[in-house]
């Protein structure tokens, strides 16, 4: 117990691993905790100081975060690390910078108006004059929103400075500020962001770097976000529709990926006519990458827009519907479900309806899999009498050779089902895609198939579970060679059998499992067994349970030692 | 010289080959303006009508068409083509340069920059990253270059040619058109990157005064890759000419250049698509250490600092460099790198991977890092030979077992007391690299328990002490971070 904490920090810090150096660095919070302010201050930023010349950038980069954690243990002190991470923010390593960045910014929320003005604004300065290293000024930059809001009679200066920063020709400077520009916004006075910050990024916005350009969005956004809808239009707006034309289609896609979030801050009355246009060309756009993030933006985008200016935008959905890109289509499939709701029912009908057919045979599973799950969503809002032209699309898909497009079109069946709710409609329709699960080739799909008859039952009753259903269940179990489509057919029983009463079950169901506990394929007699183990507890008929439990008993005796096994466990009770 | 660079062009990364052909052009007949040309007795007059054609050629090709569609426009781009060819000619014959290509250069530089400078497009390729040995066996070509091959081509002759003095051509070549022209380096092209090399190498040659702009511009853009980007598909071509410039460099070397070495040349070296340039890279590198061997030393220490982590074919090529960089070195400069130089080696000759073990035991073949060796007998024996007595008998690739015992004679038969000595030195420092997780572990185990016990006296002292979470445990695969101990990974 008598350790010194810094001893045994340092003699951790002296191995030869760099990983467990990395590790020792992220303990220190432990040494300071025990060995104090004064300490710390005496050995410790000293002993740091030492490392910095010699140290590898993965603990430089520990240490970098940790003097953020230490600056939490000492709020009063925390000013005696600026020195070391002064330095650190001028490493040329990006992480380490970065994180340092960050660790002064904790620094400052501890400090006292008088000390940012008298400590940290000068080191500010400095950095953003030193013309010898570019990485200080981009630190100065980044740094520049979190100790602004606070500079009190040092504003001035800082803004000075500032534009100087934004004259500078190093391009990595450059991108410092066209990226943290928006940032700086929030925490600018509104006079100065229009005087002076909307100067610069104006400019950076015809820069002819199109790196420089594709950072502006995301900036112009954030500085919307201070201004209000007059300023915008202003100022914002003719800067987006100049992104939206750039020539560079990397600045185009960013600016579609954010579009939806900028209509967001825009607001509603510039949504509507001022950003559907935008939007639509977007949606245009001769980059397919573009187009693939336009749509992804899209769908949040209609959601912002008023309804009544929805269908302008109908009609490039259905166009993207045909666009060559396999990836534009798989993302339109799901605005195309969601829009439908948003649409008088005619009119998505008549429009939608059959672009999402044509989708849901592209020669791209993906696209296939995607337009049968928007369809799910879709068809809640078509008319039930427009089934039957769904059905022989739902046939196909229930036959894809893609398990996935399967798996999601049986999700989509049962969905529909479940909502139809009238049988003659369901038996007319539905019943007969339904009941392919039986013998679909993946168990995924017949696995999800099984779990929905107990829901199904329950809408449609036992009538359709004993007759429809049944007959189809004893049709494979009878006429079809595969033991895994029977197995499945018994499973079937089995889940009539939890939704339907004893008596039925001693009738209807358990002549049919009898025999198959007499089948050749060891597996199916397998599966037979749980079934009547099922039925045993559901029997009230004394007759009727006595006779299970004599075929099971006759079991004890298989040949199989799985099922030998089996039917003894089910009779232990 | 510039021939000489341009056309040494790298194969490693599956580039193509490809040369400009300047010279090969069929013998055809003279186009109708050149034929018109031709009749023009005196040369300062032009008459009229040859001039208006002649611009409303430079016209038409300053038209943007899609490039990437080949069913649209068809008879432009034909009309064009034929154009740039009437256009190409007319640089052939220095009269007419003299009389209608230089009084018009504004016209012909803005027609080339509408052609070229556009943003790159996307050549979707499966394989981004680059790892060596993957061949890319369907390069992916862009449908416009076969459009814009003229003009490149066009503006190389426009800069070979003798008549457009440095003056008229300066005004053109500011820093936002060599920033532009940078950017278009970024090609997948191979192409493209290649006429880019040609004219930006002759430019630097042609406009003495606008060197250090572009020089500056190159070190931007090798600053991004460093910094941002860490991929630039004409590194490579970008590292070809500044090996001629540097070639060109006054002995001793301005303090400007030195600065380039230390913050470019080295740190380029830890990009993670270094193989891709690595060549080119390695003879900058050269050509500066040759100019001024003490950087020698600087390199080292960076590549130490850089070392690849995970990919063995990258480890390679830093071993062959190292050795090439340790040739230079003064060996008297070399003593604080002795520890970590010796410590890596042993880690590569220990590591999993044969090729890097292989390479690293190439050191020991060459006379001048035997000097070394010897040199720094009291550091390097004891670091060296415990760990390579032990590997000799261990080591499980049988060839990789002779020369390390061919090694150990070595090392014998240079001093066969220190060696003995530091065989029995207690604790060797390296032996843990090739020891196995287990005794790695119970050396930890007693720091371990210093730590709680401090742990516990913080949380007694400050109940709201939280424990601090270190990234590298026995639990977590990543503890094995960088520790080569052949495969011994301690999963709890």
């Amino acid at each position: 117990m008598s350790e010194n904490p810094f001893e045994v920090f340092i003699e951790d810090m002296e191995n030869e691993e760099v990983y467990l150096r990395v590790n020792a660095m992220h303990r220190v919070r432990i040494i300071c905790t025990l060995i104090g302010v004064e300490n710390i201050r005496s050995q410790l930023i000293p002993y740091f100081d030492s490392l910095l010349d010699k140290e590898e950038d993965e603990v430089l980069f520990a240490m970098a975060e940790e003097l953020g954690n230490i600056a939490e243990l000492m709020p009063d002190q925390s000013k005696l690390l600026l020195n070391l991470l002064e330095k650190l923010v001028s490493f040329d390593e990006t992480v380490v910078r970065e994180q340092a960045v960050n660790s002064i910014t904790v620094v400052c929320e501890y400090l006292s108006d008088p000390e940012i003005v008298n400590i940290i604004v000068p080191m500010w300065l400095r950095l953003a004059q030193n013309e010898d290293n570019f990485i200080c000024k981009i630190s100065a930059v980044s740094l520049m929103s979190s100790i602004y809001g606070r500079a009190g009679c040092q504003k001035e200066n800082m803004r000075q400075e500032f534009a100087e920063l934004c004259k500078e020709e190093t391009l990595m400077v450059r991108r410092a500020v066209a990226s943290k520009i928006g940032e700086i916004a929030q925490e600018m006075e509104k006079t100065y962001v229009i005087a002076q910050l909307l100067q610069v990024v104006k400019e950076l916005c015809y820069n002819e770097q199109d790196t420089i350009r594709q950072l502006c969005s995301m900036s112009l956004m954030n500085i919307a976000r201070v201004l209000n809808s007059q300023e915008i239009k202003a100022n914002i707006l003719p800067l987006i529709i100049l992104q939206a034309e750039d020539k560079s289609w990397k600045v185009r896609m960013s600016l579609a990926q954010i579009l939806a979030d900028v209509a967001q801050i825009l607001g509603q009355e510039i949504a509507d006519f001022q950003l559907i246009p935008i939007f639509t060309n977007l949606l245009k756009d001769c980059q397919s990458d573009v187009r693939v993030e336009a749509v992804k933006s899209l769908l949040r985008f209609i959601k912002l827009i008023s309804r009544e200016r929805v269908y302008l935008i109908i009609g490039n959905i259905q166009q993207l519907t045909e666009d060559p890109i396999a990836q534009v289509k798989q993302n339109i499939c799901e605005v195309i479900g969601q829009v439908a709701n948003l649409l008088p029912k005619q009119q998505s009908q008549n429009q939608l309806r059959k672009c999402l057919f044509q989708l849901m045979s592209d020669e791209n599973w993906e696209v296939r899999r995607n337009a049968i799950k928007a369809m799910g969503v879709f068809a809640i809002a078509i008319e039930f009498e427009e089934l039957n032209k769904l059905i022989p699309h739902l046939k196909r898909c229930m036959n894809d050779p893609k398990w996935r497009v399967r798996k999601e079109t049986i999700q989509t069946i049962i969905q529909l089902a479940l909502q139809l709710k009238q049988l003659d409609i369901f038996i007319e329709h539905l019943e007969e895609v339904f009941v392919l699960f039986l013998r679909d080739r993946a168990a995924e799909v017949r696995s999800i198939g099984l779990s929905s008859l107990c829901e199904l039952i329950s809408v449609y009753k036992q009538e359709w579970a004993l007759g429809n259903l049944l007959k189809k269940c004893i049709e494979i179990l009878e006429k079809d060679g595969g033991s895994l489509f029977r197995i499945n057919a018994l499973y079937a029983i089995q889940q009539i059998c939890f939704a339907i009463e004893g008596p039925q079950i001693e009738t209807n169901l358990w002549p049919i499992v009898q025999k198959y506990l007499k089948d050749p394929i060891p597996n199916i007699r397998f599966v037979s067994l749980k079934v009547a183990k099922s039925f045993l507890k559901k029997i009230g008929n004394q007759n009727i349970s006595i006779q299970i439990r004599q075929s099971i008993y006759g079991m004890f005796e298989d040949p199989d030692r799985d099922v030998k096994f089996y039917a003894q466990e089910a009779l232990q009770y | 010289m510039q021939n000489r660079t341009a056309n040494s062009k790298q194969t490693t990364a599956g580039r193509s080959q490809v040369q400009p052909n300047t010279t090969t052009q069929q013998p055809r007949a003279p186009p109708q303006m050149v034929q018109n040309m031709a009749r023009v007795t005196d040369p300062k007059h032009v008459p009229k009508d040859t001039r208006d054609q002649f611009l409303k050629k430079i016209h038409f090709c300053s038209q943007p068409y899609d490039f990437n569609d080949d069913t649209k426009n068809v008879k432009e781009k034909q009309e064009r083509s034929q154009y740039l060819q009437e256009l190409f000619d007319l640089l052939k014959e220095p009269n007419f340069v003299n009389n209608l290509v230089v009084p018009h250069l504004d016209l012909i530089i803005e027609m080339i920059e509408k052609n070229i400078f556009r943003p790159l497009p996307i050549l979707k390729k499966t394989a981004t990253n680059g790892e060596i040995g993957m061949e890319d066996d369907d390069q992916l070509i862009d449908p416009a270059w076969t459009h814009l091959q003229p003009v490149y081509e066009y503006f190389l002759q426009l800069i070979v040619n003798e008549q457009p003095d440095v003056k008229s051509l300066k005004i053109f070549i500011t820093h936002s058109f060599i920033q532009e022209f940078l950017e278009l380096f970024d090609s997948e092209e191979p192409r493209e990157r290649e006429y880019l090399k040609n004219i930006l190498h002759r430019l630097y040659a042609k406009l003495v005064p606008r060197r250090k702009m572009i020089r500056k511009a190159i070190n931007d853009c090798f600053y991004t890759l460093i910094h941002e980007t860490y991929k630039f598909n004409g590194a490579a071509e970008l590292l070809d000419i500044l090996a001629s410039i540097i070639s060109g460099f006054a002995v001793p070397l301005r303090e400007e250049h030195v600065i380039f070495f230390k913050t470019v040349i080295i740190p380029l070296h830890k990009v993670q698509t270094c193989q891709f340039y690595h060549e080119q890279l390695l003879r900058c590198s050269m050509l500066f250490l040759s100019k001024d061997p003490t950087l020698a030393t600087f390199l080292v220490e960076g590549l130490l600092r850089y070392w690849p982590f995970a990919n063995s074919a990258k480890e390679v090529m830093f071993l062959n460099e190292l050795l090439e960089v340790l040739e230079v070195c003064e060996i008297s400069k070399l003593e604080p790198l002795i520890p970590k130089l010796f410590k890596r080696l042993i880690k590569c000759i220990a590591g999993p991977h044969l090729q890097v073990a292989d390479r690293a035991m190439c050191f020991f073949e060459n006379d001048y890092f035997l000097t070394i060796l010897k040199s720094y007998k009291p550091f390097t024996f004891p670091l060296l030979v415990p760990v390579i007595a032990q590997i000799a008998d261990t080591h499980w690739h049988k060839v990789l077992q002779e020369s390390l015992n061919a090694l150990k004679t070595i090392l014998k038969e240079i001093d066969y007391q220190a060696f003995d000595k530091a065989l029995n030195t207690k604790d060797p420092k390296y032996l843990y690299i090739i020891q196995d997780a287990k005794n790695q572990k119970k050396d930890r185990q007693k720091i371990e328990e210093k730590w709680k016990n401090l742990t516990k006296q913080a949380l007694q002292k400050n109940p709201n002490f939280k424990e601090p979470i270190v990234p590298y445990s026995d639990t977590h695969i990543v503890g094995e971070h960088n520790g080569l101990n052949n495969g011994n990974i301690t999963i709890l």
